[in-house]
């Protein structure tokens, strides 16, 4: 069953077109489109599921869209690196289910613009899949203005002048950063001829052109870290994560900046395969700017008092983890990267659900408001403290055994520098969140609202403790990612013919 | 000195940025990658395989088709952005549909849109807008059917669909423009691009095993023209349809 071959255009186009889908289907009445992309996304789960399980079994395998060889054609692949469509089908379905209470909540959110919400969001998540299994530099650029121009949008949603003000400053910087992978792409396709990554890894070696071969890496590895956010183009983050609506944050902070970091896996797979530069310049750059974004963003976040941004910042250090694992090039560094990506999306996504959920019971933000919470949201407090727990990677939580490898390649590649980086910037963030665990555990409610509060509706609950129990059970089962990307690493390491 | 700092800054980018690009292989090379490789066998064979006498069309909707499907997604995109960002009508219409506030203002919005009246037209230019307007259509019409044979398609004649839509509004007011985009059949159009990919896709992975396969048996000829057609149409009315609610959507702001 899981060899039938459409799983694969499936996990694509079934977000897709449900979105195109959600208007008319909400014709009637708006409140069909939140059941219409839960089902849209149960649909593509159960498809990503399937594909998962024959990368596990067979290894990587292609599908050729209307027929045509690889390079005539466009390709999707899905390798193990293309696996990670699992955590964004999770969340994403996580995040429509609490969206439903979530939306309805939002006073400045015109309900007519509920079901375009929803199609956005669908959108959003479809973009991400594309741009994960696809194996074609121009359909990469495709699903990457899928992804973002959805997102800007997403920002914008609440209405508040705020969020729109955030959102064009997202616009801006993301729309520049998608010309500048646009314009890499034709550097490449110019030189090269294909557009095939595959292809184009194998011809980028014999045609002897190093310089358009060099800006074009170093453009494309611009464009996605805007993407992801790394210092110093992260500017746009905080903002924009903290006002979006919390299950849209959980998206954006949670899969949306890590997918700058799977483009940049996918440029190392051309760029190494090829030889034709040596990437230590580019590495040792990213290794730096991953340290500085670990120190800036965690230290950011100790002096803020509103707890989503907070959060924001947060995620800027995270990426900042995942880059310097990427930039240390060793395998142990670039396997704890990897899986970072997927154990960070779920720790984000459980604390950007818990933070909604006190936001959304209180309608307090900040830290100094929301004191004294554990006693009367007990359950969300809970899930809130063990994202903490993970977050800064104590084990046996998910946070510790990538940091644990990011660690181990720091050593490996005789850097032990990066190494102490990474735990003075775990010693900040350990400040931060016991910061947030001391406010609502041991200080006394300064607000009724506080004190009245109750556990968030189920749509809103489940969600946020199944996410809480993964980071536990992440940190227990965490072998299996590992072993899982392994040999994608290996082959990443592996140079053609080698 | 913020200025000069940017400019410096932007000079020595640059610098680096000509030197890479002038390695590049020279423009019009015939013997450079972009000719020899890919682009070869399209030319050579793209008539016969891709079924297409423009060779362009043949690239766009079946050599990359998946491509094209993803660029009227983002034009979707757009149209979704709009409505999610510019619809204002806080607390009315609780229970009605969401297209009501895009594209059939209630009762209750029409003193404010006269309010703002908009200003009197040229006679001279009404009439020539609405004299223009059925070869305007025809000729949009000419352009996305011939899409496969001439320059042209499915976006360029939406385009000039949409344009012409866009005058008519301007001339002849909002309501009588809207409708020609009647509520029920609103989001069909909107999406009308998606839908034909979706639809021809499919037919291609039942028939051909692919997804965007089409059949390549010289005597099926003509069932490929027609399935390229029905994505052209798709196109066409999906992109005029969507130009002209952003800009309803716009106007109503």
């Amino acid at each position: 069953m899981y060899t039938w071959p459409h799983w694969l255009p499936l996990v694509v186009l079934t977000p897709l077109l449900g979105a195109a889908l959600t208007p008319i289907v909400s014709l009637r009445t708006r409140h069909v489109a939140p059941w219409w992309a839960l089902g849209m996304m149960t649909v593509t789960s159960v498809a990503a599921g399937m594909l998962i399980l024959r990368v596990a079994l067979e290894g990587p395998f292609s599908y050729l869209p209307g027929g045509w060889v690889r390079p005539y054609g466009i390709e999707l692949r899905f390798d193990e690196f293309s696996a990670s469509i699992s955590v964004i089908c999770l969340i994403g379905w996580l995040a429509v289910l609490y969206s439903f209470r979530y939306t309805e909540w939002l006073r400045e959110v015109p309900k007519q613009r509920i079901p375009y919400y929803y199609a956005l969001l669908l959108l959003n998540l479809g973009g991400m899949i594309g741009f994960v299994v696809t194996g074609d530099l121009f359909n990469l650029f495709v699903f990457l203005e899928i992804l973002s121009l959805s997102g800007y949008a997403l920002v914008a949603v609440s209405g508040e002048h705020i969020a729109e003000m955030a959102a064009f400053k997202y616009l801006l910087m993301g729309a520049i950063s998608s010309l500048i992978v646009l314009f890499s792409v034709g550097i490449l396709f110019g030189i090269t001829g294909s557009l095939n990554m595959a292809d184009v890894a194998s011809r980028l070696g014999d045609t002897g052109s190093v310089a358009p071969a060099a800006l074009a890496l170093g453009m494309l590895t611009v464009g996605f870290m805007v993407k992801a956010a790394l210092f110093p183009v992260h500017i746009w983050l905080p903002d924009a994560h903290s006002i979006a609506p919390s299950p849209i944050s959980a998206v954006l902070s949670g899969l949306v900046v890590k997918l700058g970091i799977l483009g940049m896996l996918r440029l190392y797979q051309i760029y190494y395969t090829s030889g034709i530069i040596d990437l230590f310049v580019l590495n040792q750059i990213l290794v730096w700017l991953g340290a500085i974004s670990i120190i800036m963003g965690a230290f950011f976040a100790v002096f803020q008092d509103d707890i989503k941004l907070m959060l924001a910042y947060s995620t800027i250090s995270n990426i900042g983890y995942i880059v310097m694992g990427l930039g240390l090039f060793t395998n142990f560094s670039i396997i704890g990267g990897s899986v970072h990506v997927f154990n960070h999306a779920i720790i984000k996504a459980t604390l950007f659900f818990a933070a909604g959920a006190m936001i959304y019971r209180t309608g307090y933000r900040t830290l100094s408001d929301l004191r004294g919470i554990g006693s009367s949201m007990p359950l969300t407090s809970i899930a809130i403290s063990i994202g903490a727990i993970s977050i800064v990677g104590i084990p046996p939580t998910a946070g510790f055994l990538c940091k644990w490898y990011i660690a181990l390649g720091a050593f490996e590649a005789n850097q032990p520098f990066f190494g102490f980086v990474l735990i003075f910037g775990a010693l900040l963030i350990f400040v931060y969140y016991i910061r947030m665990v001391n406010a609502f555990y041991f200080q006394a409610p300064v607000r009724q609202e506080v004190v009245d509060a109750t556990e968030a509706p189920a749509s809103m609950l489940y969600p946020t403790l199944l996410l809480a129990a993964l980071c536990l059970i992440m940190g227990v089962l965490g072998r299996i990612p590992l072993a899982f990307i392994e040999p994608a690493v290996q082959r990443l390491l592996t140079p053609l013919g080698g | 000195m913020k200025k000069a700092l940017v400019a410096a800054l932007l000079i020595i980018i640059s610098i680096p940025m000509l030197i890479a690009v002038a390695a590049m292989p020279p423009h019009g090379d015939a013997d450079s990658p972009v000719h020899t490789h890919v682009s070869a066998r399209y030319i050579e064979h793209g008539e016969e395989e891709a079924g297409a006498e423009n060779l362009v069309t043949g690239v766009l909707l079946n050599y990359r088709g998946l491509d094209t499907a993803g660029e009227v997604i983002v034009i979707f995109t757009a149209l979704m952005a709009a409505f999610a960002v510019l619809i204002t009508h806080p607390g009315r219409g609780e229970e009605s549909g969401p297209t009501t506030a895009a594209l059939d203002p209630e009762p209750g919005t029409e003193p404010e849109s006269d309010s703002k009246a908009p200003p009197p037209i040229s006679p001279v230019v009404s009439f020539m807008v609405r004299l223009l307007t059925p070869f305007t259509t025809l000729f949009a019409i000419y352009v996305i059917l011939n899409g496969h044979v001439t320059p042209g398609g499915g976006f360029q004649g939406g385009a000039i669909l949409g344009g012409m839509f866009i005058a008519l509004t301007i001339v002849l007011g909002e309501d009588k423009v809207r409708t020609l985009l009647p509520r029920r059949a609103a989001p069909w159009m909107q999406g009308a691009a998606v839908f034909a990919f979706v639809a021809i896709g499919v037919i291609g992975a039942a028939t051909t095993g692919y997804f965007l396969g089409y059949p390549t048996d010289a005597s099926l000829h003509l069932v490929r023209e027609l399935m390229m057609v029905v994505i052209e149409i798709g196109i066409g009315l999906g992109g005029a349809a969507i130009f002209a609610t952003i800009f309803l959507q716009m106007e109503a702001e």
